[in-house]
């Protein structure tokens, strides 16, 4: 069964989605959609590791990646 | 991602799940860029998913990477206290932003208006430096050759008291 994970777009950027998709797209198939004003993704087959973990992870990349945007956009404000 | 097995409250009131604790926070109180920086130190250390649970709070929900690897309460503390510390850094930032900003303007206004050495070369030769009313430059033989032919042999002339 795919693990869904929703991601409120007033706390997570949808292109940092996209690039955490793209990053775990090796280890897992990542669905990204855009409804109803929040960015859901289902992860699925994800091989020999476990989905739950895979979801956990993904999670994490996706603070991380919203993190970075936002630190590196705030420094481009302020040049 | 639903939450696992039965929630308890725990002593310092976070909700302890079996491998996960979960908080709200009023964003009125703890701002989203706090969040963020106390989050960006935790990534490491456990998952956080973070949700909004009504338009002013932020809720905070941190998964042990391994069941039972971590004191989910101690956990949730830490990320208190740093939320605590991120905010208070924050707060300082914004109250001294004008004065930081008024520094750098001076330092780099002083770096574009310092003259260049051709400049201060210019402005030495401009200068009459070779004006020297107190006759400082001038040698003490020189200055004292009058005194020492017309008063040769006297007292007051230290090299006719040694000869």
């Amino acid at each position: 069964m795919a693990e869904r994970i929703v991601f409120d777009p007033s706390l997570y950027l949808s292109e940092a989605v996209d690039a955490a998709a793209e990053a775990y797209s090796e280890h897992a198939q990542i669905n990204v959609t855009a409804a109803d004003g929040s960015i859901a993704a289902e992860i699925a087959e994800t091989g020999e590791h476990d989905e739950k973990v895979i979801a956990h992870a993904f999670s994490n990349h996706v603070l991380f990646e919203t993190i970075a945007r936002k630190q590196q956009a705030a420094l481009d404000e302020g040049a | 991602m639903a939450t696992e097995g039965e929630a308890q409250q725990s002593r310092l009131g976070f909700t302890l799940g079996a491998d996960q604790v979960s908080f709200d926070l009023e964003e009125s109180v703890y701002p989203l860029e706090a969040v963020y920086g106390a989050a960006y130190l935790f990534l490491d250390r456990c998952f956080v998913y973070l949700t909004r649970p009504s338009a002013d709070s932020v809720g905070v929900r941190l998964t042990a990477q391994e069941a039972g690897s971590e004191d989910l309460e101690k956990l949730a503390g830490e990320f208190a206290n740093e939320l605590l510390s991120q905010t208070l850094r924050l707060k300082l930032a914004q109250s001294t932003a004008r004065i930081r900003e008024y520094y750098t303007a001076a330092a780099l206004r002083a770096a574009t208006s310092a003259p260049s050495v051709d400049e201060l070369l210019a402005e030495l030769e401009s200068e009459e430096l070779l004006e020297d009313p107190l006759e400082i430059m001038v040698p003490w033989e020189e200055k004292h050759a009058s005194d020492q032919t017309d008063g040769e042999g006297t007292e007051s002339d230290p090299k006719a008291k040694d000869g």
